[in-house]
């Protein structure tokens, strides 16, 4: 049967060619939206691995540029004084800084290279009751404390996807973490803790590396003062607290600027900041496939109109309409099969997933999943109607048929 | 001739009712979705107000510092700028000012947060801001750190009601200014006047700007003529190859130039850190994405135009048995094609307006104003024309390949 059904499609490649390349095509545009759709809602149901609840952020402007000159000792003493204000207030349980802020699009990268192949990790700058402000989750080792200086080497603290990307199954206390240091003046870099995740781009992004390394000097890294600080205020503090918070800040340093924002606003802000594609790829390929549906219908009308004599020869003989229904949907079925099938080669022998970053085998399956599902259903949703006014024509009538 | 042909293809599509509405639904929204895009494009891009005179204007945003370990980009500092984008030849003048940053306020009790923008006076006279009260602050008060403010409508509406501002004061970022002018609200997407406020340079906290070659500052340049923008160009960029570096040991090139609009977009997205802004790759990348979009609709629409051969087939071999030549015919189907999709554009820049509007009204974009205008109603001419050639031409040309007997006698291949 289905051997005698790719002959009837083979007969007409020309015309099916194009109808091929149309399927081939919508189910391409389906299966990246639904894959990108799919690995969304996957992180978003992932331990964000912080609480931002009840945190604010003070983004300060020390008018120091990045990228410029070592900041001066007086601007570090005057970023420790800020810290040490924010942590005396009574209405904040804790505070901390921080060089990169959860949620913000701004990123420290850096890759290790020294084991197996290069890892690429996030890396972030924080001073010590970081942990106790963000509710970091420890799960071995410990955290950064005050005696750290008088190590000699530094220690570091890693998120778990980083501890099994460099070192595997191992116990990672105690590991060196080498990154190349061109100047060769850096110590080297022990880990001393793990905790469980830090995902500073918030729910919706996919996993990744992340390092932590305390503060090098009061008031920041070696290179630059913090770039914004973090407090864990008392539930039920309202945004009154804000303009007291800004005016003590401002009174301590006069000649910089400060702009405190809840956490929670930052995720509003980057979910719509990452959903705004994601919902404007969905609509556009909303309208593909209705548009790409309506065709399918149109044209498979068209086809069967020219095939009423071959249809009604087989009433003719003896064929039900039931068998005449199967028949045409069968042959929509097959040329589906084909597009769809040369599609999904393309896409599993592309090495898309290293494009997309660390998009998960599984996320990339379910999304071909679906969206085959998606084609299967419009092919034969669009199929049926025509093939049911086809196959009512009375046989008597059909072989007459010009 | 062209009227009986379209006499002819009107008789067909309205013969095929359902036909015609697949094939103008989807040229229609195909076209409303490349017409919606060009419009952001244009607002974002063309020459309109405040930037009246986009012109002969010029921009340095961002520059690249590059060195063997390390790399920084983006804008620079006062005294780069004062030091290397003054004084260039067939500039008539310059204007120095920020990057928009957040700024907050609390106004009793509540707390409301602007885009502050810091500018000299010059600036004023370059774009050409739409005043609703007062006027711009000018170069003598930029001399003596006059603490005034130039503020939108928004910002007015936010600190004052439905006041009237002019005098006011108000205090932005722990600093009191004086409102000397409100202009209309600019969409935030138009980067170089877009702000909420604007204050002088000098009423900066502290003045140390005026000593850093990083910072976060930007210039436009105002030319004489248009025709001497690429000699302008030429002679910033030798300016940076013999330019001091801000840090020696750290970046040893700086990268960059000064750039219309449209090159400052493609400097952002291809090449921050090379002196060609690589504007031909933005014209490419735009028109790729386009073709991209476009496949899937043209396809769908040649195999509709496909499989509407046979009902053409009896007026086919009619008109091939009288000695019509092929390329008449595949003259008159594409014509007939052409004719759909632009009434298929007319009903997209229809429902494009409204798709628009509430764009604008959603608030996605601060102070979006996408509208239609004269140039993306011809863009949108031109992108209907292309749709309709392009779906068109291979149908057309298999239907006059039909043989004229087989053609009467209704069997299409």
């Amino acid at each position: 049967m289905i051997r005698h059904l790719l002959k009837l499609v083979w007969n007409r490649k020309r015309a099916g060619a194009l109808l091929m390349l149309e399927i081939f095509f919508s189910f391409l545009v389906t299966a990246v939206v639904a894959t990108l759709g799919l690995f969304c809602w996957r992180n978003y149901r992932q331990p964000l691995g912080f609480s931002y609840r009840d945190v604010w952020q003070v983004a300060v402007d020390s008018k120091q540029w990045r990228g410029g000159e070592a900041p001066a000792a007086a601007a570090r003493d005057t970023m420790s004084r800020l810290l040490r204000e924010l942590q005396s207030l009574p209405r904040v349980e804790a505070a901390a800084g921080t060089m990169v802020v959860p949620f913000s699009t701004s990123d420290d990268v850096m890759i290790d290279d020294s084991g197996h192949g290069p890892v690429r990790m996030d890396f972030n700058v924080v001073s010590l009751d970081f942990d106790r402000v963000m509710g970091l989750h420890l799960v071995a080792g410990r955290w950064f404390g005050k005696g750290d200086e008088a190590l000699a080497w530094q220690p570091v603290v890693v998120n778990r996807n980083l501890a099994r990307a460099a070192f595997g199954g191992a116990d990672p206390i105690g590991r060196r973490l080498g990154v190349p240091d061109p100047k060769g003046q850096e110590p080297e870099r022990r880990v001393i803790g793990v905790v469980a995740d830090y995902r500073k781009n918030g729910e919706l992004a996919g996993d990744g590396n992340y390092l932590f390394l305390p503060q090098r000097q009061p008031g920041g890294g070696s290179g630059h003062l913090f770039a914004s600080l973090l407090l864990r205020v008392r539930p039920g503090t309202t945004a009154a607290f804000e303009e007291e918070l800004t005016g003590r800040l401002q009174r301590i340093a006069p000649g910089w600027s400060f702009a405190v924002t809840t956490l929670a606003e930052m995720r509003a802000s980057s979910f719509r900041l990452r959903l705004a594609p994601l919902l404007t790829g969905c609509v556009i390929a909303l309208f593909l496939l209705a548009m790409v549906g309506l065709g399918l219908t149109g044209v498979m009308w068209q086809n069967l109109l020219q095939r009423t004599r071959e249809l009604g020869l087989r009433r003719a003989a003896g064929a039900s309409r039931a068998a005449l229904l199967r028949q045409i949907v069968t042959e929509q079925l097959l040329l589906t099969t084909l597009s769809v099938g040369l599609a999904t080669a393309l896409v599993v022998q592309l090495p898309i997933s290293r494009l997309a970053g660390a998009l998960p085998g599984a996320v990339m399956a379910a999304g071909l999943a679906s969206a085959m599902a998606v084609i299967y259903a419009l092919v034969i949703l669009c199929s049926l109607y025509p093939s049911v006014i086809a196959s009512r024509v009375p046989p008597a009538e059909a072989l007459r048929f010009e | 001739m062209l009227i009986s042909h379209l006499k002819m293809g009107a008789k067909v599509l309205l013969r095929r009712k359902f036909f015609t509405f697949i094939s103008l639904f989807a040229i229609s929204l195909t076209l409303l979705v490349l017409l919606v895009a060009t419009a952001m494009l244009d607002s974002i891009l063309a020459p309109r107000a405040p930037e009246t005179r986009a012109a002969r204007t010029l921009g340095i945003y961002r520059l690249g510092f590059e060195g063997p370990h390390t790399g920084h980009e983006g804008p620079v500092g006062y005294a780069f700028l004062d030091r290397y984008a003054r004084h260039l030849q067939r500039v008539e003048t310059i204007a120095l000012f920020t990057e928009q940053q957040g700024a907050v306020s609390y106004v009793a009790g509540r707390k409301i947060t602007s885009y502050l923008k810091r500018t000299d006076g010059e600036f004023w006279r370059i774009l050409d801001f739409d005043f609703v009260e007062g006027g711009p602050f000018t170069a003598a008060d930029e001399l003596q750190a006059n603490p005034v403010a130039v503020i939108n409508q928004s910002t007015r509406r936010r600190f004052f009601g439905a006041a009237p501002a002019l005098g006011r004061p108000f205090a932005i970022d722990g600093q009191s200014f004086r409102v000397v002018g409100v202009v209309r609200d600019v969409p935030i997407v138009r980067i170089v006047p877009f702000a909420d406020v604007w204050v002088p340079i000098s009423t900066a906290k502290s003045s140390t700007y005026k000593h850093e070659a990083l910072g976060n500052f930007m210039a436009i340049l105002l030319a004489r003529s248009r025709r001497d923008l690429p000699a302008i160009q030429a002679e910033f960029r030798s300016r940076l190859a013999h330019a001091e570096s801000p840090d020696p040991r750290l970046y040893t090139r700086i990268a960059g130039g000064a750039d219309t609009s449209f090159e400052a977009l493609a400097r952002l997205l291809f090449a921050s850190r090379e002196n060609d802004a690589h504007a031909g790759r933005l014209r490419a990348a735009l028109l790729t994405a386009m073709a991209m979009f476009m496949l899937l609709p043209t396809l769908n629409l040649i195999n509709i135009n496909l499989s509407r051969i046979l009902d053409r087939a009896a007026e086919i071999g009619v008109r091939k048995a009288f000695g019509a030549s092929s390329w008449a015919l595949v003259g008159q189907f594409l014509i007939e094609n052409l004719v759909l999709t632009l009434l298929g554009g007319a009903l997209g820049l229809a429902l494009a307006g409204p798709v628009l509007a509430a764009l604008n009204r959603s608030g996605l974009v601060p102070y979006a104003q996408f509208g239609l205008n004269l140039r993306v109603f011809a863009y949108g001419l031109a992108i209907a024309v292309f749709f309709g050639l392009l779906s068109g031409v291979y149908p057309a040309w298999k239907m006059s390949r039909l043989q004229p007997a087989r053609a009467l006698s209704g069997r299409s291949s």
